[in-house]
């Protein structure tokens, strides 16, 4: 008689795969309704967050003193915000309604020379766009980039352009030139990709089966992944071909991330289901992780080199997961359930909306329905 | 069943609580205890009134009675025992609260036993006119009387500019302060008291450009006029605070350079100048610097790279590096020990042996603390003291003879805690951002333990008596 548990093999215990975060080191309080993104910058000492409220801030990461903050629309909510990767330039993206920005923050490290680059760097596409007009490609222009008008100028907002439908993710390529957005309710225009060089919005996805969810640029490889409600899909960004249809049988998909690998991605449910697929292994999920009572609404990765991802659900909680990929192609991914984060007051049926990985730290942030951020260390 | 005894031989370094005539070895049941052996000094020094006494067996407190710490330590009763005693620390007691209008980042004193006082070739300071000086997020330094009145004060913010907090503020001299915080200059004031010392002037004297990024925290040592910051720019900075000995300002880091059209400001009045060196070593923000206590040609940094660095400032190089586990937010050196106890996101404090000959990394490690430690001060009464200021909303009093071990090693307990007097009576645990987080300590041994925090106030405890005078 052999207990068939006894074959299977056991799982690492949590206390062996330290550190990963375990507390709420600090609270970000200050946004008048819900909270609904969030990200730190490179350097990992600044933290951004966009709600309900209108308003953009950027808070002292340790402390969580805020430093400063913009209001970018009376009555539309900030969907998203994300900082463009790099410390050369310091740059903020956002999404208000339907409109993007791109400002640059008055935080320490914005010195004189910073200032002169991100400006340089926001600035390089009004050139181009002239010449755009005179190649009479207007008419087939999906947007304008401007000028944000001399009250959000004098706050530091670089660029504006519109969208047709609410922008509810922005996703930007590592090196800083490309990102996209995603506008759910858009139909043939609800995936954008933007050249910041040029001030260039493009809608290369015109023919997509179901509404947009998510979108990603894979880390190394010209690969970009497009989420609709129960698939994503992989595009070759230079041959402009479709290389895979990953399935994770989710009824409705919320987002996902990409391994920093690159080889394997974990997706997100509003049916409470987190799903890690291996892309190398087949488009079914190679596990599915059910630890949460109510929607999950994002998943992130850590980028810098720690074995960690979390998600964020309407539970109120965050579930922090080890996750190591193995270089060996024959031995699979370690997947262990580590921690349930706490905190987060629930709101109207909704709690976390979105969480980041501290850039090198085993820490997290989390945006709340509460009005609330939180770090975890 | 007999009492089993034993002799012990009690001593202290402390004169005015030393015996007049040396008793001898006496002979005390072993189940005697801290509170028993208490007693019998005081009975001993036939004091009016009893003086609460620690007993110190071979450098640790006793926690235990005699015949457990004999069995745990494998000692035989038939040994003589050597006992040192010492003042018990008095728990420190809540005397003022200065209010601010936003978070305070740090305070400095100045007393007749501060390090700015003892300096030479200025004012003499007169002794009954302490001077607390706090930096606060709002941009603005002030300086305080002992009677919670500000007798002046000072701005750095710029309307519509970034904000400004002051991270660090330090007393030069009695008449020189320096402070640095998120606009990435480190400025020299010089500080007037009027003849009653009711009011007093800070004039800006000096501004070092040449860190990008927050300086969150200046050193100072004034008989060589040299000024050590740290940097998130992951630098360290040796300054002068002399402008006639200091090189040029960088210019693309001053505010009127080309690229910063958005807040032009009139070219300044006070001198810019540069630093003297930049030290390169650091892969992360640097959170903190000093010099050490008996050489100020020798400086530490601790950094968010999660090392301790030693620096020869003469050469600018960097001769060591010790690693630990998490950020560090803090760090103080106890010179006496040769130790230097560092602090950050592990909520704890580290000592350090940062010698060559030390072997291990950590010589112990003093728990108790339930968020990130945020600043450390030095016991100005006891080479084995120190306080922690920390994001849980307390300051700890440490003492490393009070230790035990276990598996990780040496691990010291806080002897007091000080609460926010703002936040008393609540029962409910304090997190980050709840309102308490200290984030700046200082212990002078005139003014007592001074907390800069998020409550927007500085506080006040003074432990009377701490350890009584000075060692001999
Ligand atoms: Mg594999």
């Amino acid at each position: 008689n052999i207990d068939p548990e006894s074959l299977l093999p056991k799982l690492p215990s949590p206390e062996d795969l330290r550190p990963f975060p375990t507390m709420c080191a600090t609270k970000f309080l200050g946004h008048a309704g819900r909270v609904r993104s969030l990200a730190i910058d490179p350097t990992g000492n600044w933290l951004a967050s966009g709600g309900d409220d209108g308003t953009v801030r950027v808070w002292e990461l340790g402390s969580g003193h805020q430093v400063w903050s913009v209001r970018l629309e009376k009555t539309e909510a900030v969907n998203v915000v994300r900082w463009r990767p790099g410390t050369d330039a310091i740059i903020l993206s956002a999404a208000a309604g339907e409109d993007v920005y791109l400002m640059s923050p008055q935080i320490a490290n914005l010195t004189p020379e910073v200032a002169a680059k991100s400006r340089e760097v926001a600035d390089a596409g009004w050139g181009y766009a002239a010449n755009d007009v005179k190649s009479k490609t207007r008419k087939e222009a999906v947007t304008q980039w401007v000028r944000p008008g001399s009250r959000l100028e004098g706050e530091g907002v670089l660029v504006r352009f519109g969208l047709r439908k609410t922008v509810k993710v922005i996703s930007w390529h590592r090196r800083g030139e490309y990102f996209a957005t995603v506008s759910p309710q858009g139909q043939t225009s609800a995936v954008a990709i933007h050249t910041l060089s040029k001030h260039l919005t493009q809608l290369p996805f015109r023919k997509l089966k179901g509404p947009a969810q998510s979108v990603q640029f894979h880390p190394s490889k010209p690969i970009f992944f497009v989420a609709t409600q129960r698939m994503i899909r992989s595009y070759d960004l230079s041959k402009q071909e479709l290389l895979k249809i990953i399935q994770p049988g989710a009824r409705w998909i919320s987002s996902f991330d990409v391994h920093p690998g690159g080889d394997n991605l974990v997706v997100s449910s509003y049916d409470k289901r987190l799903l890690w697929h291996d892309l190398e292994l087949s488009v079914r999920p190679y596990k599915t992780l059910r630890y949460h009572k109510k929607a999950i609404r994002a998943v992130k990765f850590h980028q810098g080199g720690l074995p960690l991802f979390a998600d964020a659900s309407d539970d109120g909680s965050l579930q922090i997961f080890h996750g190591k990929v193995v270089e060996d192609m024959m031995e699979n991914a370690s997947i262990v359930p580590l921690k349930v984060l706490r905190g987060h007051q629930i709101k109207k049926e909704l709690g976390v909306l979105d969480l980041d990985w501290h850039p090198r730290e085993p820490w997290c942030v989390s945006a709340g329905a509460d009005g609330t951020c939180r770090l975890w260390t | 069943m007999a009492e089993s005894q034993i002799r012990i031989q009690l001593s202290t370094r402390y004169p005015d609580i030393s015996l007049r005539e040396n008793p001898g070895p006496i002979v005390v049941n072993t189940s005697l205890r801290r509170y028993a052996l208490s007693t019998l000094v005081n009975t001993l020094l036939e004091s009016e009134k009893p003086v609460p006494f620690e007993f110190l067996i071979n450098g640790t407190f006793l926690r235990t009675s005699l015949d457990e710490y004999l069995t745990a330590n494998g000692i035989s009763s038939e040994t003589t025992l050597a006992v040192e005693y010492v003042r018990a620390i008095i728990p420190p007691l809540y005397l003022a609260s200065f209010e601010h209008d936003d978070w305070v980042c740090s305070v400095d004193v100045l007393s007749e036993t501060s390090p700015a006082a003892s300096g030479t070739g200025n004012a003499a300071f007169k002794p009954g006119q302490e001077r607390i000086i706090s930096g606060c997020y709002d941009g603005v330094l002030r300086v305080w009387n002992m009677s919670s009145e500000i007798i002046a004060i000072a701005s750095t913010s710029r309307e519509g500019g970034p904000i400004s907090a002051l991270k660090s503020v330090k007393f030069l001299s009695p008449t020189q302060i320096a402070t640095c915080g998120m606009d990435r200059v480190i400025r020299m004031w010089d500080y007037t008291e009027d003849a009653e010392n009711l009011t007093a002037s800070l004039t800006p004297r000096l501004e070092l450009y040449g860190h990008r990024n927050v300086i969150a925290s200046v050193a100072v040592h004034q008989p060589s006029s040299r000024i050590l910051s740290a940097s998130w720019d992951h630098t360290v900075g040796i300054w002068s605070s002399k402008a006639s000995d200091a090189p040029p300002a960088p210019g693309e880091l001053l505010p009127s350079h080309r690229g910063s059209k958005r807040h032009k400001s009139e070219p300044s009045i006070n001198p810019q100048r540069g630093p003297l060196a930049i030290l390169r070593s650091h892969t992360a923000a640097v959170t903190d610097t000093i010099f050490t206590p008996n050489d100020h040609t020798v400086a530490y940094s601790v950094s968010q790279d999660h090392t301790l660095k030693t620096w020869d400032i003469p050469t600018s190089t960097c001769v060591d590096t010790r690693s630990t586990t998490a950020v560090l937010n803090a760090t103080v050196s106890m010179p006496a020990l040769n130790l230097v106890a560092v602090g950050g996101t592990a909520r704890n404090v580290t000592l350090i042996d940062p010698r060559d000959s030390a072997t291990s990394v950590s010589a112990m490690t003093l728990r108790g603390h339930k968020g990130w430690v945020w600043s450390l001060a030095s016991d100005p009464d006891s080479a084995y003291g120190l306080v922690s200021g920390s994001a849980d909303g307390t300051c700890r009093v440490w003492d490393v003879r009070s230790s035990t071990t276990d598996k990780s090693g040496k691990v010291g307990t806080s002897v007091y805690s000080i609460e926010r007097e703002s936040a008393k009576g609540e029962t409910l645990r304090r997190e980050g951002g709840d309102g308490v987080q200290v984030f700046g300590v200082c212990w002078d041994q005139k003014v007592g333990i001074v907390s800069a925090s998020e409550d927007k106030r500085v506080q006040i405890n003074r432990g009377q008596g701490i350890f009584g005078g000075n060692p001999v």
